[in-house]
C-alpha cells in the first residue's frame, strides 16, 4: 500500500488539488467570492497593461495624424467629455422631469446637483467565459473606490471592484455576480438587474408585472450604488410560463460594451 | 518547466489577453489565449505538468476577473490534463487537426462555464450564448493556438524541451 502511493504521489497530488478547487468554488456559491490576491494580481496585470494599451494608443494616434492635429484633436476630447457630462445632465432632468410629470406636482424648482465624476480611459477587456470585467486607468489617487458606480453618457457600465492607486477594475452590468436595482421607466415597476454575460435578465419578476418588449429599464437608486435614473438596458424578450408565478425578463445593456473607450467613474 | 516561468506566463497572460487580444475581437469574442497556450504546454509537456499549468493559468484568471475563485482553475486544469493525454497517446503536435481538437476544447470549456453559471445564477441563455459567442471564440481560439504550435515547432522549441526530458531521465 505505501508502495502503492510513493508511486502515484504526483497523481493523488492533482486529485486532492482538484477536489480542494471543487470544493473551493462550492463554498464560494454560497458563501461569496473570495477577494484574496485581487490587488496583487491586478498591481502586475494593470502595470503591464498600461504599457501595452499606451503603446497601442501611441500606434493609433500616430495612424490618425496626430502629430499633425495636436491641439484638434485635444480640443476635441475636451469637448467629447463635455458632451458627455451634458448628456447625462440632460439624461437625468428628463427622468426629474418624466417623474414631476407623473406627480402632477410641479411646485418649486428641483436643483439638480451631478455628482462628481472622473473620465478615465479603458485600458484592458477580460473575455472570460464565466465573467466580464474591464481594467481602466485611474485608481484610488484620483479618487475613485470599491463600488463606485461607472457610467458612460448611454448609461450604466458597472460597478469599481478592485482598486489600486493608478488602476481599477470594473465589474461589467452583464457579470453574472452584479446586480442592479433598476425600474421600468414606462410603469415604474421594480426590480433587480442580473449580468448573464451577453445580456442581464430581471430577477423575480412577479407573472402579473406589466413588462413588454422594448421597455427602458433605469436604475432606481435603491442599491446604494447608482443614483437614479441613468438607463441601464432595454428589454428585449418577456418569456411567461403558466407553470410558474414568475417570469423571465432578458435585456440588453444599452451601453455597447464591446465598444466602449472611456467612461466616467462617479465619485460618491 | 519550471514553477517559476508558469507563474510569470500566467501573470503575463491576463494583460496581454486584455490589452492586446481585446481589440482583436471577431464578433465580440476575443481569442482566449490562456486555452490556446495551455493546449500548447499541455501538448508538449503531458498530463501531470499539463494539469499543473492549467491550475495555475486558471487561477491566475480568477483572480484577475469577477469569477469565483478556483472555477477556472478547475476547467482549465482538466483541459491541462486531457490535452496532456492527447498529446501523448493520440495527437501529432505538428498537425494541422489540431485546430479541430482546440475548436472542441474551446466550446465544451464554454459551455461547461455557461451550464454552472445557469445551475448557479439561473435565467442564464445557455443557447443564445453558445451560438452567439462561443462558436466565435472556439473558431479565433483554435487559430490562434495553432498559430503558437506552429511557431513553437518552427523555433524548434519543441527540440529543446525533448533535450530537456532526456537529461532530466539520464
Amino acid at each position: 500500500m505505501p508502495g502503492f502511493f510513493e508511486k502515484n504521489k504526483k497523481h493523488i497530488a492533482i486529485l486532492i488539488l482538484f477536489l480542494f478547487l471543487f470544493w473551493l468554488v462550492t463554498y464560494q456559491v454560497k458563501a461569496g467570492r473570495f477577494t484574496v490576491l485581487e490587488r496583487p494580481v491586478l498591481a502586475v496585470s494593470g502595470f503591464v497593461e498600461r504599457i501595452i494599451s499606451g503603446t497601442y494608443n501611441a500606434v493609433i494616434s500616430i495612424g490618425r495624424g496626430y502629430v499633425f492635429l495636436v491641439r484638434a484633436e485635444r480640443e476635441n476630447l475636451r469637448l467629447k467629455n463635455e458632451l458627455g457630462r451634458l448628456r447625462l445632465e440632460n439624461q437625468i432632468t428628463n427622468e426629474l422631469l418624466s417623474e414631476n410629470e407623473r406627480l402632477r406636482a410641479a411646485l418649486g424648482f428641483m436643483k439638480l446637483n451631478s455628482p462628481a465624476s472622473v473620465v478615465v480611459q479603458v485600458i484592458g477587456k477580460e473575455t472570460s467565459p464565466s465573467s466580464s470585467t474591464i481594467t481602466v486607468n485611474k485608481g484610488s489617487s484620483s479618487g475613485i473606490g470599491r463600488d463606485h458606480a461607472v457610467i458612460t453618457p448611454d448609461g450604466v457600465v458597472g460597478r469599481v471592484q478592485t482598486v489600486l492607486p493608478g488602476t481599477s477594475r470594473v465589474q461589467l452590468l452583464t457579470d453574472p455576480g452584479n446586480t442592479i436595482a433598476v425600474r421600468v421607466q414606462r410603469n415604474r415597476e421594480e426590480g433587480l438587474l442580473e449580468g448573464k454575460l451577453d445580456r442581464c435578465a430581471l430577477k423575480y419578476v412577479s407573472y402579473y408585472v406589466d413588462v413588454q418588449e422594448g421597455d427602458l429599464l433605469v436604475t432606481s437608486g435603491l442599491d446604494g450604488i447608482y443614483p437614479k435614473g441613468i438607463p441601464v438596458a432595454v428589454v428585449t424578450k418577456v418569456r411567461k410560463h403558466e407553470a410558474s408565478s414568475f417570469q423571465t425578463v432578458y435585456a440588453d445593456p444599452v451601453v455597447r460594451i464591446s465598444r466602449l473607450e472611456e467612461a466616467l467613474v462617479l465619485l460618491k | 518547466m519550471k514553477p517559476r516561468v508558469y507563474l510569470i506566463v500566467a501573470l503575463l497572460l491576463i494583460p496581454l489577453q486584455a490589452s492586446l487580444f481585446g481589440p482583436l475581437s471577431l464578433g465580440g469574442a476575443a481569442p482566449d489565449l490562456g486555452l490556446a497556450v495551455l493546449y500548447c504546454v499541455g501538448l508538449l509537456t503531458g498530463p501531470i505538468e499539463g494539469s499543473l499549468a492549467g491550475i495555475a493559468i486558471g487561477l491566475t484568471q480568477d483572480l484577475g476577473s469577477a469569477s469565483l475563485i478556483g472555477f477556472s482553475g478547475f476547467t482549465r486544469g482538466l483541459v491541462g490534463l486531457f490535452t496532456g493525454l492527447l498529446g501523448r497517446r493520440v495527437l501529432d503536435i505538428q498537425s494541422p487537426s489540431n485546430i479541430i481538437f482546440l475548436f472542441v476544447i474551446s466550446l465544451v470549456d464554454s459551455l461547461f462555464s455557461a451550464l454552472f453559471l445557469e445551475i448557479t445564477y439561473g435565467s442564464v441563455p445557455v443557447f443564445g450564448l453558445f451560438f452567439g459567442r462561443a462558436i466565435l471564440r472556439a473558431a479565433t481560439t483554435a487559430v490562434t493556438g495553432y498559430g503558437i504550435l506552429r511557431l513553437m515547432t518552427g523555433k524548434n522549441v519543441l527540440a529543446w524541451i525533448r533535450r530537456r526530458e532526456l537529461q532530466k531521465e539520464s
